[in-house]
Formats: structure tokens, sequence, C-alpha cells
């Protein structure tokens, strides 16, 4: 007999002694008395505590994802004013003076003008500058 | 309680007896243990079950089995479902004694008939191949004992311990390349 199957013989026969020794009658006594006494646990456990715990979780990990939406991003207004950066600078240097002199005259004409004025409030100068914006 | 399950010449098959044992018959119960204990209580013995705590194994087995006999679907069969809830009942053992405890030689040899010496070398090696397997991963060991001692194939096995066939056979041969070398010298 090889070695593989003197295992296997060897295998087949241990713990057989023990299982002999077993009274199968009162053990099945025994498992039916046992499941009489303590009968299946429903999982009620899922209604209580574990219940609780679930809902806490569940509103801790949604209010933060909330919070998180809402609250700025401070990488949102880095990307805003990188891209108008780019913009900046494809324009020539008459461009950007123009530019510079169309917010310098809106800054001014905001300065004087109250908020609750019309375009019938405005001269002819400020009026040019307002359409020199808006052209862009 | 529902009636018992009516008496025939035809032993009824497993898959009957958890149908009646789900209906609340008691008497299926008694069966469905008269028909596996010994295998399990082998088994376990096999996987280090301590022999003094063999009965209270087998009953906690039983009973955890018939308690979630709802999860049971007949993806293979109750003996080899049964065996590996065994597993885990033995595990969960081995946390709460922390210490397994291999039957002694000289126990072994104290009972039984024929050839003294011949029976004193056979229960030498069951001794050594258990010990063996205590030294092997719970996985190996159970593999082996499914298809070396009780004889289930790999897909069976495979079923039970959710693995695969192929996996399954790959941890039974790692298994006996263990032991053997563990042992194999004195086999």
């Amino acid at each position: 007999m090889n070695d593989d199957a003197r295992l296997q013989d060897i295998a087949k026969r241990l713990g057989a002694r023990a299982a002999e020794r077993l009274d199968v009658d009162q053990m099945a006594r025994a498992v039916v008395e046992g499941l009489r006494e303590q009968p299946a646990a429903r999982p009620s456990w899922i209604q209580a505590p574990w219940l609780r715990i679930a809902a806490a979780l569940v509103i801790l990990v949604g209010g933060a994802l909330l919070a998180r939406q809402l609250a700025p991003s401070r990488d949102e207004g880095h990307a805003v004013a990188h891209l108008v950066t780019d913009d900046l600078r494809d324009l020539s240097a008459d461009q950007l003076r123009q530019v510079l002199n169309t917010l310098d005259e809106a800054l001014e004409s905001g300065r004087t003008a109250p908020s609750d004025s019309t375009l019938d409030d405005l001269d002819e100068q400020l009026l040019r500058a307002v359409l020199r914006s808006l052209e862009g | 309680m529902a009636q018992p399950h009516p008496v025939s010449a035809e032993p009824l098959l497993d898959a009957a007896l958890i149908a009646a044992w789900q209906r609340g018959d008691e008497q299926a119960a008694t069966e469905l243990v008269g028909r596996h204990a010994r295998a399990l209580a082998r088994f376990l013995a096999g996987a280090g079950a301590p022999e003094a705590d063999l009965d209270d194994l087998v009953q906690e087995t039983f009973i955890r089995a018939f308690r979630s006999m709802d999860r049971f679907r007949g993806q293979c069969q109750f003996r080899t479902w049964l065996l590996t809830i065994g597993g885990n009942v033995l595990k969960d053992h081995g946390r709460r004694a922390s210490r397994r405890k291999v039957m002694p030689l000289d126990e072994a040899v104290r009972d039984g008939g024929g050839d003294p010496h011949e029976l004193a070398e056979a229960r030498e090696a069951e001794a050594r191949l258990a010990a063996g397997l205590q030294e092997l991963p719970r996985l190996q060991r159970e593999v082996f004992l499914l298809r070396a001692q009780q004889g289930f194939d790999y897909e069976e096995i495979a079923v039970a311990l959710a693995t695969t066939p192929g996996a399954a056979r790959v941890h039974y041969h790692h298994a006996v390349r263990r032991l053997k070398d563990l042992i194999g010298g004195k086999l």
C-alpha cells in the first residue's frame, strides 16, 4: 500500500471509536429537547439597537455629504481665476489697456451713480463707457 | 405540532425529513440525528475535537443546523452541510477552550480487540495523523477530512465550503503533501 492509500485508510478510521461510543438515541433526544428549550431566535435584533445604529450612520453620512456639497469649494474659485488668467493672456497690449479703461470707467460710474439710477441719469461719457463694456 | 411522517418501507430522503422537520415534526429531527450523528462525530474527532467534549459538540452542531435549516436549500447533501457547521462549532469551541487535546495513545490502546501489537500500531498512526491534521490550515484540514474520511467528491466539497472543485482539489493535495511531510516516514 502506498503512502496516499495508507493515509486515506488511516483517515477513514480516524475518530471511528469515538463515534462508536456515541449514544445516538440519547443524542437525538438531547437535540430535540435542546430545540424545544431554546426556540430559534427570530431576527428581532434587526428592529432594536442595530436599526437605530444603522439609521444614525445614514444620517451622519448623509449630513456630511450634504454639508460637503453646500460648502463653497476653494478649488472651484481657484479654477475660475485660472480660466480668467488664461483669457487675459490671449489679449494684446492694446486690448488689455482697453479692458482696464473699461473697468476704471465702470468703477467710476458705480461710485457716482446710485443703485436706483437709470440710463437716463447717465451723461454721454458714462453711457459710452457702459456701451463699450457691453461690447466686450 | 404536525403529525409524524408516515412509516414506509422506503427510507425517506433527507430532503423529505428536512421538510417534515420544518413543518414541526420532531420525529424527523430524531431520524436525521440518527442518520448523521456518527459521521459528524468522526469528522469532529478527526478535526481535533477533544473526546470529552464530543457529545456536546455534536449536539450543538445539530441544534445550530436545525435552527438555520431555512438557509439550507439543497445546494449540497445535508451531511456535507452539517459537517461544515460542525467545523464552525469546533472553531468556536477552540476559541473558548484555546487548547486542543489529541487522544493520548495509552487511552487509545486501552480498548478494542484483535492483535494488541497491530492495534497499537494502527492507533499510533491515527494519533499521528490527528496531530498532523492540527498543523494544517483549517480549510485544508476540512477538505482532507471531507474527501479522505467522509468520501465526498470535489464538487460536493466545493459547494459546502463555498469554493471551486479545482480549489478543493488543490487544498486536498496540499494537505496530503503536508501530512506526508509531517508524518510520512512513520505511516
